[in-house]
């Protein structure tokens, strides 16, 4: 390092996507010993800056120095190279082989042809201390609990001896005490003068453990500040800004009486005791933070998961379901958050995604006529807009937008009750977002219910009549009416203010 | 996967520069008009209203156009390779295209076509192939000989039967339990051949001539279906025909698609899945059983070794035949045309002399080896540049 | 990531009853192959006569090692995330190459030596040309490498056909052949030594050096290795390479010591040799498998099939318990995975919400 003390700095760094501005002239930079946190929603650019600095892009514009000299960081090897490690939130160890060989995994100690086992377990041995385990290095990786996973990866990241270490959401997978040491290892780091930067969606946890903050929205940097000198109200409006939601038209029809109940449902480490109701023609927002349960929660609401304990009515009837078909002939349906790989099927064309849902309908004894599924194939894709509207073109080739029309448009084929959606605009642009609200609206209108889990907190706080919030796999409480906005929203999901009972 | 790339930056240009005329309305039978229809209406209502930000004013909705689907390359592939070899057998011998030549050719790979007809059930839903064709093949002639004094039908009752219930513990294993399909047929395969060797004591079945169902049986291969057209080629014409309608034109063809292409997304369509490939799997068994049979009858002997090198002879022709093995693609027509490649490629290779040398058995096998490997190849290759990722 | 829930759990909420015999459970079930072993011998000894004798020993190490050089290959080629269905081939053109080329090498001249050794060499050689066919094919053009290897079975097996005519070929003489069945210590013949050591050879490869670590991460996490600086190109084409020659040089190494090359040698060999990959713990997806466990496996059928056998039982019982044991295995293996499935993914807080809060 040189005498300033700064690790990395980045000045004025943009990166285009066709498209979009998905990181626009941001100024960023961490002191050597400092744990510097990124917040930002989704969307923000905090993924993008990352990548970044990881090397992943080899056309951005502007200046980052590293150490103070001036890096063209167009490649992972060279950003390794310059002593940046990345721990990311999928693992990327191997499971089958050992802890030693996995954090030495192509540098593995060698003498002559055969591996030099006592050096490479010292070695392990001296990178698990640094993060404070105390494993056998020669267990296989598949036999330890995610949170010493979670260690080893960090482990092998330090084994790299980076001055810059980048941690994206290194606690989604974490309980409260592993968390609490993974803060104590964080902190041993930041005394050898590691350089940490820090991404999470866990306010709490930002002032538990990061020295300054930075706050990014729609790919701009907003603010830094010192941690002393914010409090989590300040960053969540410095995150949400003007409410966006303010763009949403509140919608005419009023909901009628509630025509879902759920009853004390609860599947055993993943949600317990969730109970809510919605009425026809309602949107419900369900709100919460990464890891809380919406997803598990909807999944099992549908039959796609099992259910431990309690009950569904649709309309008076119990229809807690024993499987997905069951639920969606009882007219449930789910809309995934991952669209490639478990919305569509990309390998098909847009008609054939769109009619799967639809099939046993399309039927008569067995015999399928794909022809009656014209008509409304032809509907769905004039109405909602998807281009290029021709429906032999294979799924795979469309832009993010138009594949989560097509989704959306094969569960409109449906003709649900109730539908679910989860993540309905993730990674999609602007056009197709209006549309797709449009499309959500228009079906709560006709007095269908509807449950929509989103991280796009102007999408949820415009798009809902009322909101639920999440909460490490409870459900905690309903907004108030008079305290919806998006800053309520993410605060009440990190455990902050006053909720109503649902 | 720059291709890929391309298509979908072009959409999202394509979507700032579309203009075009809104379609007529076509009469409708829909009984669902009335959710789409009020969706229109809720947003043309809104395009005209509050999002003037967004100019949805200069978009007005494209027309859909209902092109034919674009053709299946792998389809057009294999049938100019069948053309190709016609001609190239018409080349060499003007004989090679008079009704008998050609019905012999046919008769050469008949039972290959109709296992392979099953077997493209189980290719198309992603689980590989059925290894243990050969023992169901072997155990339904046997069978069906030792069923023989029953009488004719009950004998082919038998058989069938015989080969079924192997294809419904199979299906239930591998659709149910969901285990590897290559290792457990291939299980199946060693326990199958044990059970009819030790059923048997080694040794083979014989039809007895001298009763009325045993002549019928050993007289079965040998059929003319109205005097020209041979039962195997008959039976597999029949199957095809089966086949490329249950694939194409019933539910649970566009079910199997479905989990042939994704299993996730099938399982999230809320498809019964496991039902689907346990079905493929009897499917398949039930072919390969008819082909058991014919085979025995062509022996003149139930034996256990009927039926060998069916497994991988079948996998063989529905892959040239365009049905890769990534599942979801292809179809009955493609395995037709890989079983006629695999006919005509025989049949041409035995017309060819050059000097002394000629095509013996093994030789022709080796070419078929090698056309298979390139035509797989080729097809692979031509999929990943149109950024379809297949195998 | 998989963790043992089971007895973690019972960690997580106090003592239980059954924690122990889950961790129990789980160590039997990693040695398993062994424990097998022993129960087979156990079986075996109980009911079949003249099982436990030097001689019988001899005769299940003999059996076990004729697929042993291609079991090792098979699982390198496995754990490398890819298969290969050439093998059994590529055993028998082994066999035949050196059978069928020492006496033109004699012709030539050479001393016995010298043409036993350059036809052992001319196979290692086919065998290595094989692998790279398999390998080029599969990295290259990225095909399927189970469409690769059949084709490429189907080829090697009908030149080999072609070859000797679908006769077995004998060798000149049994000189060679009786030095190779000669025990030497006990019943260890050298022919047991060869295979076996070839075999200690490549788990010590798998084991110990880099390179085989650089095969379990290719088969385990692709990306991974990539970060890595793997070559991953490489390490698929050396897969291949190493299963061609072991192949080969396994079938060959049968051939010399029964002076005759068999063309039906590799016929069961696959179904063999997949089965025993399997019960010693390889996994079809890569990435995990130990090499000594499929050859204690090899050396497990062989007790069965010597047992049965022994007993008077028929190819056709020892095919059927092959079979069963290999059903059972991977029955076990896919109710195993169910239930970790189920756990995939719970909230230890919650669980322990549920269990009475105990930390």
């Amino acid at each position: 390092m040189t005498d300033s003390g700064m690790a990395l700095q980045m000045e004025k760094v943009s990166k285009r996507y066709p498209g979009t501005l998905a990181v626009d002239n941001v100024d960023f930079a961490v002191h050597a010993g400092e744990v510097h946190a990124l917040v930002g929603e989704n969307g923000a650019g905090k993924s993008t800056l990352m990548k970044m600095i990881a090397g992943a892009f080899d056309d951005y514009t502007g200046r980052i120095l590293i150490g103070g000299r001036e890096v063209l960081l167009h490649s992972p090897a060279i950003a390794k190279a310059n002593g940046i490690q990345m721990i990311h939130q999928e693992l990327s160890l191997a499971p089958a082989l050992s802890i030693a060989e996995n954090i030495l995994a192509g540098r593995l100690p060698a003498r002559g042809l055969v591996v030099n086992r006592g050096a490479m377990l010292a070695e392990t041995r001296r990178c698990l201390g640094r993060v404070g385990l105390d494993l056998d290095p020669e267990m296989p990786v598949e036999e330890i609990s995610p949170h010493e996973a979670q260690l080893v990866e960090i482990a092998k990241a330090l084994g790299n001896n980076p001055c810059i270490l980048v941690m994206d959401e290194p606690t989604s997978a974490l309980g409260r005490e592993e968390v609490q040491r993974l803060f104590a290892i964080i902190g041993n780091l930041r005394r050898q003068g590691l350089a940490i930067v820090y991404i999470s969606h866990h306010l709490a946890e930002i002032f538990e453990v990061a020295d300054r903050v930075t706050v990014l929205r729609d790919g701009r940097r907003v603010a830094t500040r010192p941690m002393n000198q914010v409090t989590p109200a300040a960053l969540v409006e410095m995150m949400v800004g003007r409410s966006a939601s303010d763009l949403y038209a509140r919608r005419k029809t009023r909901p009628g009486a509630q025509k879902l109940r759920v009853e004390n449902l609860s599947r055993y480490g993943f949600f317990h005791d969730v109970s809510f109701g919605i009425r026809a023609g309602e949107i419900l927002g369900l709100c919460g933070l990464s890891g809380a349960g919406r997803s598990e929660l909807a999944r099992s609401l549908c039959g796609i998961d099992p259910v431990d304990e309690g009950h569904v009515r649709l309309g008076g009837m119990d229809v807690t379901p024993r499987s997905y078909r069951a639920a969606i002939r009882a007219g449930l349906a789910y809309l995934t958050e991952d669209r490639k790989a478990q919305g569509l099927a990309l390998r098909l064309d847009v008609a054939a995604n769109i009619l799967s849902a639809i099939i046993p309908r399309q039927c008569t004894a067995g015999v399928y006529f794909g022809g009656r599924g014209r008509g409304i194939l032809g509907d769905l894709v004039r109405t909602l807009q998807v281009l290029p509207p021709d429906p032999s073109r294979t799924a795979g080739t469309l832009s993010g937008g138009n594949q989560q029309k097509v989704l959306l448009a094969k569960w409109l084929a449906a003709d649900p009750e109730v539908l679910i959606l989860d993540e309905p605009t993730r990674g999609v642009d602007v056009g197709a977002k209006v549309v797709i609200h449009q499309a959500i609206g228009a079906l709560a209108d006709q007095g269908k219910c509807i449950l929509l889990i989103s991280s796009d907190l102007p999408e949820l706080v415009g798009l809902s009549d009322r909101i639920l919030i999440m909460r490490k796999g409870h459900l905690i409480g309903q907004l108030p009416e008079d305290r919806r906005s998006e800053s309520a929203a993410l605060l009440a999901a990190n455990g902050v203010g006053d909720l109503e009972p649902a | 996967m720059s291709t890929v790339r391309l298509n979908a930056e072009g959409a999202e240009n394509a979507e700032k520069n579309f203009l075009q005329k809104e379609a007529g309305t076509p009469g409708k039978t829909n009984p669902r008009l009335g959710l789409i229809a009020f969706l229109r209406l809720c947003l043309s209502r809104s395009c005209r209203g509050f999002f003037s930000i967004f100019s949805l004013r200069s978009l007005r909705p494209p027309r859909l156009s209902l092109r034919p689907h674009s053709p299946d390359w792998g389809l057009v592939f294999v049938y100019a390779l069948v053309l190709a070899l016609v001609g190239a057998g018409r080349a060499i011998s003007p004989e090679f295209l008079t009704h008998k030549y050609l019905m012999q050719t046919a008769l050469a790979v008949a039972l290959l076509g109709i296992v392979s007809v099953g077997v493209a059930f189980i290719t198309y839903s992603r689980h590989y192939v059925d290894l243990s064709i050969p023992g169901i093949m072997a155990l339904s002639g046997i069978i069906a000989v030792s069923a023989l004094k029953y009488g004719f039908i009950a004998s082919l009752a038998a058989g069938l039967a015989a080969g079924m219930a192997i294809g419904l513990a199979n299906g239930l294993v591998v659709g149910y339990l969901r285990l590897n399909p290559i290792i457990w047929t291939l299980a199946m395969m060693a326990v199958l051949s044990g059970v009819i060797r030790k059923a048997y004591g080694g040794a083979q079945v014989y039809p007895d001539a001298a009763t009325d169902a045993g002549r019928a049986f050993l007289d079965l291969y040998h059929v003319e279906v109205l005097s020209i057209v041979p039962l195997p080629v008959a039976i597999l014409a029949i199957l095809a025909a089966a086949g490329y309608f249950l694939m194409r034109h019933t539910g649970f063809g566009a079910q199997l698609k479905l989990a042939g292409s994704s299993y996730e997304v099938a399982r999230m369509t809320g498809v019964n899945v496991r039902r689907a490939v346990m079905a493929a799997f009897i499917i398949s068994s039930a072919t390969s059983a008819a082909a058991g049979i014919l085979l025995t009858s062509f022996n003149k002997v139930g034996a256990q070794y009927v039926g060998r090198g069916y497994d991988f002879a079948a996998i063989t022709a529905v892959v040239i035949g365009g049905t890769t093995l990534a599942g979801g693609r292809g179809g009955i027509l493609g395995v037709i045309g890989g079983v006629m490649v695999i006919a005509l490629l025989s049949s041409v290779l035995s017309l060819v002399r050059v000097g002394d040398f000629t095509f013996g058995e093994f030789e022709k096998a080796i070419v078929q080896g090698v056309v298979f490997i390139l035509v797989v190849g080729a097809g692979s290759y031509s999929r990943r540049k149109s950024g379809l990722d297949d195998a | 990531m998989r963790s043992d829930t089971g007895s973690r759990q019972a960690q997580a909420t106090g003592p239980r009853p059954g924690a122990a015999a889950g961790r129990a459970l789980a160590l039997a079930y990693r040695y398993r192959v062994y424990l097998l072993l022993a129960a087979i011998v156990a079986v075996m000894t109980a009911i079949a006569p003249n099982f436990l004798t030097s001689g019988n020993f001899g005769n299940i190490l003999k059996a076990a090692g004729v697929n042993l050089p291609a079991a090792m290959g098979f699982n390198i080629v496995m754990i490398s995330g890819q298969l290969d269905l050439s093998i059994g081939s590529a055993m028998t053109l082994g066999g035949m190459m050196a059978v069928g080329l020492e006496p033109r090498l004699a012709a030539l001249g050479l001393p016995p030596a010298m043409a036993w050794a350059g036809s052992f060499g001319a196979a290692l050689l086919a065998g290595l040309a094989l692998g790279l066919v398999n390998g080029l094919l599969v990295a290259k053009a990225r095909i399927n490498s189970f469409i690769v290897t059949l084709g490429t079975m189907i080829i090697v097996q009908n030149v080999v056909f072609i070859y000797c005519g679908g006769d077995t070929l004998p060798a000149r003489s049994f000189a060679l052949a009786d030095g190779f069945q000669q025990p030497l210590v006990w019943v260890i013949t050298p022919l047991i030594l060869a295979q076996f050591a070839v075999a200690g050879l490549m788990a010590a490869l798998m084991r110990y050096t880099p390179v085989g670590k650089g095969f379990y991460l290719m088969g385990g996490n692709p990306q991974t290795a990539w970060y890595s600086g793997l070559r991953v190109d490489r390490y698929t084409v050396g897969a291949f390479v190493l299963s061609g020659v072991l192949s080969t040089l396994g079938g060959a190494v049968v051939a010399m010591s029964e002076a005759v090359a068999n063309p039906t040698l590799g016929d069961n060999a696959l179904m063999t040799i997949v089965a025993a990959v399997i019960i010693g713990g390889t996994s079809m997806q890569g990435g995990k498998g130990s090499l000594v466990d499929s050859a204690v496996a090899l050396v497990l059928l062989a007790a069965l099939i010597s047992g049965l056998n022994c007993r008077g039982e028929g190819y056709e019982v020892q095919l059927m318990a092959g079979g069963l044991v290999l059903a059972l295995i991977i029955l076990y293996d896919a109710y195993a995975e169910h239930r970790r499935e189920k756990k995939r993914g719970q909230r230890q807080d919650l669980l322990r919400e549920l269990h009475g809060g105990h930390i």
